[in-house]
């Protein structure tokens, strides 16, 4: 088989291949060092941080629901601290470039949050979460709003010289507009889409089936909202987009770099399959050969309609 | 930590909607320990998305070589449907062996084990790994509890072993109606025993730790979540610590098996 060049950029990041872990689904890292060689990731982008520990919000926390997921994780997570200290080192050893997925309760939780990760060598770019449906303060209450996003992009981009990755929210009207809006307000790159708020409900109880009562749904079922959301978006902005959402084989991933996306997360399907992943680039990278296509570049953005 | 397609080895009804599968696995499973578990897709069926956790019940060995793993499960719903449709031959992802199992501490002698319905599937593994540190099996007590007598399973596994065994259903069925607790009780007092071990539902668990409490027995019970990954990355499977308010613990990966004494059931 001819060499096929998977590399891609998210602006000023140089990536091996296109496929990146998601936020959330890969915990730090080092939970599926046994299982695959990290060093053929594209990147990893840890669990989201915040300024201290959370808890996150009581269980039950997940729930399955027709070709995929509910979640209310609320977030938990050690704390940026512990992570430079106790996760950092190990992820910094690999050929793979970190992401640090950040969020906060305020633009100036946000900013300070970036100024502290602008200071650490082995952290390659920040995705700022501005979508999470799972806490009430933070997260989605910013990604609604196309001046709150701003707002925190434009925060954090004073406070930091590292890559800017933005995770927007499907639960929006129109996702150009936020798009649009954190584009010009400094981020570098844009990842979508994050979960979609769903509930379900134990007939027999009638409680609802989340403590939360409300989740972010992830999987599968949202691959068509997730494809038809990044085609509409990379249309929108110059800068580069970051394909999300129910990928779980390598033609789920062709679709989104074919829509315009340059790379793709991977999340819920490494629940499913921990090797996902790998699977997913080697997948790319048989469909290309067989095509005679030498760049994965070559396919990016191809849509014909 | 091992991902691999592994062959069923047999997949047999053996009472009622109960099976027992047995399956090829890696070697590395000779270091398994009671308690821990191991999680199944079933191919590559995207309607029921996520992988599903069962415990180890036995470990299959010839001539103390590994030869495989045999789980004990109970067809519930769509998913243990069509692990029951399983053959000889075909080929099943198997994830393990994943979190934390039972601590036979070097001191015990006397060992109550509790199990409730499909509670009891780690608790023949467990029995298996006291026989093997040379603990006296006459001197420890097997309680098993189900619904009906359809819901007794490995009574005689036990017996074989030399483990006594007190039944008790719902209905009567088999052995004395009413709750495995109260059996477990009344020996508790005619002689304490040096640890108690339990797996079953919440309710018994939350039962049995209040029981060992009372009688201050170190009490060591596994519990059931949902879980999605099973290796501490999703962290959905968040339970109360009654030691930290400020932390959840994760039954995947500090558990499932925890110390009774821990965990706010």
């Amino acid at each position: 088989m001819k060499h096929i060049d998977l590399q891609t950029d998210i602006g000023k990041i140089k990536l091996k291949n296109p496929v990146i872990t998601a936020s959330g689904t890969f915990g730090y890292g080092r939970e599926f060092e046994e299982l695959i060689d990290l060093n053929r990731l594209g990147a990893i982008i840890v669990k989201g941080l915040s300024l201290k520990p959370a808890k996150g919000n009581p269980p039950p926390r997940i729930v399955e629901t027709s070709c995929g997921m509910l979640n209310a994780i609320g977030l938990e997570n050690i704390g940026i601290e512990a992570f430079i200290k106790q996760k950092l080192p190990f992820l910094e050893q690999l050929s793979t470039p970190t992401l640090v997925n950040i969020y906060g309760k305020s633009v100036e939780e946000y900013a300070d949050l970036a100024a502290r990760i602008d200071e650490v060598e082995g952290i390659a770019g920040i995705e700022i979460n501005i979508s999470c449906p799972n806490v009430k303060t933070g997260g989605i209450a910013f990604g609604v709003d196309p001046e709150s996003a701003a707002e925190v992009v434009r925060a954090v981009r004073t406070r930091t010289t590292k890559p800017l990755m933005v995770k927007l929210s499907p639960n929006v009207t129109d996702i150009t507009e936020i798009a649009r809006s954190a584009e010009d307000a400094g981020a570098d790159s844009l990842s979508l889409i994050n979960t979609i708020t769903g509930m379900a409900i134990d007939i027999e109880t009638r409680h609802p089936k989340l403590a939360n009562i409300t989740g972010g749904l992830s999987g599968p079922a949202i691959k068509p909202v997730a494809l038809r959301m990044v085609w509409q978006v990379a249309q929108t902005v110059k800068i580069p987009v970051i394909g999300i959402g129910g990928i779980m084989k390598a033609e789920d991933a062709l679709e989104f770099l074919i829509a315009g996306a340059v790379a793709v997360q991977v999340g819920t399907a490494n629940f499913v399959n921990p090797c996902s992943t790998i699977e997913i680039t080697e997948g790319i990278e048989a469909f290309l050969a067989e095509r005679k296509i030498s760049s994965v570049r070559d396919i990016i953005g191809t849509l014909e309609v | 930590m091992f991902q691999e397609k592994n062959q069923v080895l047999w997949n047999e009804n053996i009472s009622g909607s109960y099976y027992k599968i047995g399956l090829t696995c890696n070697k590395g499973y000779s270091d398994a320990h009671p308690g821990q578990f191991i999680t199944l897709r079933f191919g590559d069926d995207i309607a029921r998305l996520l992988r599903r956790p069962f415990s180890i019940h036995r470990l299959i060995t010839k001539d103390d070589c590994i030869k495989g793993i045999e789980l004990l499960y109970k067809v519930v719903g769509t998913c243990t449907q069509k692990l029951s449709s399983y053959k000889k031959g075909n080929i099943i992802d198997l994830l393990g062996p994943l979190g934390n199992g039972f601590v036979i501490p070097d001191n015990v002698r006397r060992i109550f084990i509790v199990a409730g319905g499909i509670g009891v599937a780690p608790m023949f593994f467990l029995a298996s790994s006291i026989q093997k540190t040379g603990i006296d099996l006459s001197e420890c007590q097997v309680f098993i509890g189900g619904r009906s007598k359809h819901d007794i399973l490995c009574k005689d596994d036990f017996l074989s072993m030399g483990i006594t065994a007190d039944i008790t259903t719902d209905d009567g069925s088999a052995g004395k109606k009413g709750l495995i607790t109260v059996p477990l009780e009344s020996e508790i007092k005619k002689n304490r025993p040096d640890i108690i071990y339990a797996c079953g539902p919440p309710a018994m668990l939350n039962a049995v730790a209040q029981i060992a409490e009372k009688y201050a027995t170190p009490c060591q019970i596994s519990i059931e979540t949902i879980m999605a990954c099973g290796m501490g990355a999703c962290l959905g499977c968040a339970v109360e610590s009654k030691t930290d308010p400020d932390k959840y613990l994760h039954v995947c990966k500090n558990g499932p098996v925890f110390d009774s004494g821990l965990l706010r059931i």
